[in-house]
């Protein structure tokens, strides 16, 4: 009749229940406050019997769910389903999304500290995260054949990751990319812009002709991780680092002129550009 | 070993086996739960071998504070000493225990995997990162936030020992929501909770306990963050004037709710009495109300001195108190005796010196009555070792650590045992009975000495705060014994890590079946369940055939 779940957790719960009456009772409460919860008069002291009487009571209520549910025994479930066995629990494919979860977590919590952007980095991470984690879930469970699944759900969620995934590259590239370029001397930006350009178009043009020349994919692979890593790890030193020093030009002339020349001016090597040049 | 009992009748029925994974990807991304609970054991070692490091250098510190600096400052003292005892319990016992549920329950209740395997890797991987944020910040000059840490750079590192705390303790409330789920959804036909084995309801007992208690941590943790975000006294805690964040949170690891902590350690000596004195359970029924009921004794969020109001009764002389701290002793006691009971029907099977798991099970249970029986003596009123009536009020005497330590130390040592008895399951590899005997026998006397000589030491009023020097005599030589512990608790330590690293090195090795257990586990081939999955349909799954079937199993006695 009573489950042993049942009789776990509701003997938790009314034991709970019990200690928070009598620790009100032996803590200054009244008569009537410890059992008209503070209602009448006061319960003792109130955050050990406060504590007390809530644990106890979500005791009772795991309690109710679990004598609802006849502990989860899988014979009571069966019955109930009316089948002989229960289907043994679907394996589940492996994952990305806990790890990226844990580490936007611990982005949330270490921005919640120091820095209100990278609290927002950790939120967003989370967020895809749990659209992600529930989509998997989902699918997961669609039909009964894994392949299938994977495929129900790439059919679904490709066409928004990889354009997603895609803008989130190019953004962080050309984030990078500006930062190393406002660090970097005038002809230095110049070179790095140059020669990146060229790496760029020869990935792409390995990439293209991969098969007709038998070039190793690895090796693209590698390149454009190595260009990748690269680019990032530059525009986080550049960050550090700060741009190059910029020299504001005397203003003559029209208001119209300011918003032009607080942006462009001269570098250190004092060589001249833009329309505010003297 | 004689074989006198065998695994619970079973049928046959499709096999479905955990994927087979290898390589970092899987490591990242996978949901078998051995894996996981290998990453979480992982964990749990790294965090025991920081511990014992700190606990020796705390010892040596403490033998001449006066004089002796070798942290750099009373408030550099103060926050590691913190670092020990919080550690101990989140960031050893808690992880090795879960590491140990993860392999072992799913086995032992006949599923294929943990329940949520994505959110139990999730988990993982969050406590890892939390600890390191709670860990690097405390070294950063943070900590539970002494006074002169309230303001500049040092308030941030302060706060983020706060949200890695926060953290950690989010993480092993998911890992327990999937462990208690496993138990409780996930068993194999035939098995009710009633027959479930007894490390499985242990886990479950704490599970329930983490999940009901740990949040009101929480809560603690985000008063005191917005204390110390708004300034000082918003909620009335945390770095006004002399109070420290500390002892807002100390409840976590002081009777009773340090309690919760060893629960698994009578889950471990239930599993393993049985299986090395080759006899069933005897009154598998009782320990299962043992333990819980140790279980509702560990639930101690409600003691919490810090918040009480001045002129309330103080927290030492409170009935509740008094009453939790000395029934605590009773299941403890009960499930010793069990396990004597157990071992006096099958003493011919346990000959020569004892099996490390044994030792291991035997010893974390030992150290945990010593805590519990400490802990009862602790709240008997007119000894005054919570020290209420001293001078230093609300804080206690260096007694109130010493339970801590004792019982912390029966659950790693459990723990430990638990290690030796599973390690088939949980890599494959048989682990060094004599390394494991050493090991658990300096864990065990180390254990003894360190919270023992704190325990008598709070009879001379040493004040349970480092920065407080004691001035009895009688204080320096318990604290040179105490350090004497600390010593071989580490030295047990780095004797486990050698033993794992020697058995990984060797390569798998063991057999599957290396005790002749009574649990489902022991049918598994390679951790995983191939044919059959166990369904069981014996009426009680932990009956030996002994007793269904004299006959069968005296045959398969004499065979083995």
């Amino acid at each position: 009749m009573f489950t042993t779940g049942f009789k776990f957790f509701f003997g938790i719960g009314v034991a709970l229940v019990t200690a928070a009456v009598l620790y009100g009772y032996t803590t200054g409460g009244n008569w009537v406050g410890p059992i008209s919860w503070g209602w009448k008069e006061g319960v003792g002291e109130h955050i050990g019997y406060g504590v007390l009487m809530f644990l106890g009571l979500a005791a009772m209520g795991i309690a109710c769910t679990l004598i609802f549910f006849r502990d989860a025994d899988p014979a009571d479930q069966a019955d109930y389903v009316g089948v002989e066995d229960i289907e043994p629990t679907m394996p589940v494919t492996g994952s990305f999304w806990p790890v990226i979860g844990a580490f936007g977590a611990g982005t949330m919590a270490v921005g919640l500290v120091l820095n209100t952007a990278i609290f927002i980095t950790g939120l967003v991470i989370v967020s895809l995260v749990a659209v992600e984690w529930m989509m998997d879930a989902w699918a997961d469970r669609a039909t009964g054949d894994p392949e299938a699944n994977r495929a129900l759900r790439n059919r679904i969620m490709a066409p928004i990751e990889i354009p997603a995934l895609g803008g989130a590259i190019i953004a962080v590239g050309v984030l990078a990319s500006s930062r190393i370029l406002l660090n970097a001397s005038k002809l230095g930006a110049v070179v790095i812009a140059g020669v990146v350009a060229v790496i760029i178009l020869a990935i792409g043009a390995m990439a293209a002709n991969s098969i007709e020349f038998k070039i190793n994919r690895n090796l693209i692979s590698g390149l454009a991780v190595v260009l990748g890593v690269a680019i990032l790890g530059g525009g986080v030193w550049a960050t550090v680092e700060g741009e190059r020093e910029f020299h504001e030009h005397e203003v003559h002339g029209s208001d119209s002129h300011e918003g032009d020349e607080s942006h462009e001016g001269e570098d250190t090597d004092g060589e001249h550009d833009g329309e505010a040049e003297e | 070993m004689t074989m006198t009992d065998s695994p619970p009748a079973t049928d046959t029925a499709p096999a479905v086996s955990s994927p087979a994974v290898a390589g970092l990807y899987d490591a990242l991304t996978t949901t078998d739960h051995r894996r996981i609970g290998r990453l979480w054991l992982r964990t749990g070692l790294v965090g025991l071998l920081g511990a014992v490091v700190i606990g020796v250098l705390l010892g040596i510190e403490s033998t001449d504070a006066a004089s002796t600096d070798v942290f750099g400052g009373d408030n550099a003292y103060f926050q590691m000493w913190a670092l020990y005892r919080i550690g101990l319990a989140l960031l050893v016992a808690a992880p090795l225990f879960i590491g140990l549920a993860m392999v072992v329950v799913p086995m032992q209740v006949g599923s294929t995997n943990i329940a949520f395997p994505r959110a139990a890797l999730g988990a993982a991987w969050g406590f890892m990162i939390g600890a390191g944020i709670m860990v690097v910040s405390v070294l950063a000059a943070g900590g539970w936030g002494a006074t002169d840490r309230a303001t500049g750079d040092e308030r941030d590192a302060v706060a983020l020992t706060l949200v890695g705390m926060g953290l950690v303790i989010i993480s092993i409330l998911l890992a327990s929501m999937c462990i208690a789920t496993t138990v409780i959804s996930l068993r194999v036909k035939g098995m009710t909770l009633m027959h479930a084995p007894l490390f499985a309801w242990s886990m479950l007992v704490t599970a329930a306990v983490w999940l009901l208690t740990l949040p009101v941590l929480l809560a603690n943790l985000v008063i005191a963050y917005v204390d110390l975000h708004n300034g000082p006294g918003t909620f009335g805690g945390g770095l006004n004037g002399s109070v420290d964040i500390y002892h807002q949170i100390a409840w976590l690891v002081e009777q009773p709710q340090v309690y919760a902590f060893a629960i698994p350690a009578l889950g471990v000596l239930g599993s393993v009495v049985p299986v090395a004195a080759g006899v069933r359970a005897a009154r598998h029924a009782v320990s299962l109300g043992l333990i819980g009921l140790f279980g509702l004794l560990a639930i101690g969020a409600w003691s919490q001195p810090f918040f009480q109001n001045d002129g309330a009764i103080p927290h030492d002389e409170q009935f509740l108190f008094i009453a939790f701290g000395l029934a605590a002793v009773l299941p403890v006691l009960g499930a010793m005796g069990g396990a004597g009971d157990t071992m006096a029907k099958g003493k011919d099977a346990i000959v020569g010196l004892p099996a490390a798991h044994l030792m291991g099970a035997l010893g974390g249970g030992l150290l945990l009555l010593a805590g519990v029986a400490a802990g009862a003596v602790r709240v008997i009123e007119p000894l005054e070792l919570g020290g209420s009536a001293d001078a230093v009020e609300g804080i206690g005497t260096l007694a109130v650590s010493g339970v801590g330590n004792l019982v912390l130390f029966g659950a790693i040592t459990a723990a430990v045992g638990g290690f030796w008895f599973w390690a088939s399951k949980i890599g494959g590899h048989e682990l060094s009975p004599m390394m494991g005997r050493l090991a658990i026998a300096d864990l065990l006397l180390g254990g003894v000495l360190l919270g023992g000589a704190q325990v008598v030491s709070g009879f001379f009023d040493t004040v349970n705060d480092p920065r407080f020097v004691p001035t009895a005599e009688a204080a320096d030589a318990l604290a040179w014994i105490s350090t004497a512990g600390a010593v071989l608790v580490a030295l047990g330590a780095l004797g486990v890590v050698a033993a794992i690293a020697g058995a990984v090195r060797r390569g798998p090795a063991g057999g599957d079946d290396p005790w002749g257990g009574q649990t489902l586990e022991w049918s598994t081939v390679d951790g995983v369940f191939t044919e059959p999955p166990a369904l069981v349909t014996s009426e009680a799954p932990l009956l030996d055939r002994t007793e269904l079937e004299p006959e069968v199993d005296s045959t398969e006695g004499e065979e083995s």
